[in-house]
């Protein structure tokens, strides 16, 4: 056999072997993927019991109680186009960053309070991030709401815009 | 091409215990790391999981069988050719504008860009040595 032809083969046995020992060392976890431990939600919620992934009804249930924190993951010119009616903007993309510290509201909101997290749509990951970051941060009923802002707006629910701001009239308009 | 004798014993060595270890943090944790495949939107969750078994297992031993040098050239192929595919993820990545921590080495929180492509030309240099020598 050539010498390439010996590489490849080889290679592609390193591979086999790869998943043979995958497949006996990760066998408990296999079981537990079997019985579709890890489809509908995501892959740590072991690790993050007070995450929970919600649908679209549920969102709107939970905005219109009025009484949950409603946190927008997106980055701040998405959030300024148009979001859910009283929702914060908190983008995941500075959360994630190493010595991020939380808004003062959210520093003083109690812990065990409701958070209603979302990001832009289409199963996005920013607002599960911005949910693990949370919950290290003590939060222990977050919501997420991974189809987002594009299924909120094709449902046709009530939207916000921010309002222009003049230079130096900073704040949060809708506490 | 590096063709020192001395030279490619080191290159494996590097090469080998690089992907040991990037192998080893990865398989302590599974779930873990399948989030992170999961992150980069390409892949949905069943994919992910068992890439997430997979991968590992392959860096470890591709990584391994370079350190003993036992059959160097596969070993060699293996590694590269991950390390192609990883250069193209993270420009693929970098292209659709995403902010994914890389996953590379386990821990160590860093972004898929740049470094992480330099990082892996390097290594793949070193890689493309070992399967093109002419020695025996």
């Amino acid at each position: 056999m050539s010498e390439a032809g010996r590489a490849v083969r080889q290679a592609l046995v390193l591979g086999a072997l790869a998943i043979l020992i995958a497949a006996a060392v990760h066998f408990p976890l296999i079981k537990r993927f079997a019985r579709g431990e890890f489809q509908e939600t995501f892959f740590q919620a072991a690790e993050y019991p007070g995450v929970r992934m919600i649908t679209l009804e549920e969102a709107e249930d939970l905005w219109r109680t009025g009484m949950t924190a409603v946190l927008d993951a997106r980055a701040e010119e998405l959030f300024a186009q148009g979001h859910v009616p009283g929702a914060q903007n908190v983008p995941a993309l500075a959360a994630g960053r190493a010595g991020y510290a939380l808004p003062a509201y959210l520093s003083k909101t109690p812990r065990g309070m409701t958070l209603l997290v979302y990001c832009e749509g289409g199963d996005c990951q920013s607002s599960l991030a911005l949910a693990r970051r949370l919950h290290d941060a003590g939060f222990r009923d977050i919501r997420v709401f991974s189809e987002g802002w594009e299924a909120w707006t094709r449902a046709g629910l009530p939207e916000e815009r921010s309002e222009k701001r003049e230079e130096g009239e900073k704040g949060d308009g809708q506490k | 091409m590096v063709r020192n004798k001395t030279a490619l014993l080191v290159f494996r060595i590097v090469l080998g215990g690089l992907f040991v270890y990037a192998g080893i943090v990865k398989l302590l944790v599974p779930l873990d790391f399948a989030q992170n495949i999961r992150n980069y939107q390409l892949v949905g969750q069943s994919l992910a999981f068992i890439a997430a078994l997979v991968l590992p297992w392959l860096e470890v031993l591709a990584g391994a069988f370079l350190i003993a040098g036992v059959w160097k050239r596969g070993a060699a192929l293996a590694v590269s050719g991950l390390l192609v595919f990883f250069i193209a993820l993270t420009v693929v990545t970098m292209a659709r504008g995403l902010d994914v921590d890389c996953g590379c080495f386990g821990a160590i929180d860093r972004k898929a860009g740049l470094s992480v492509i330099l990082e892996d030309l390097a290594m793949l240099y070193l890689g493309l040595c070992l399967l093109f020598n002419r020695k025996k």
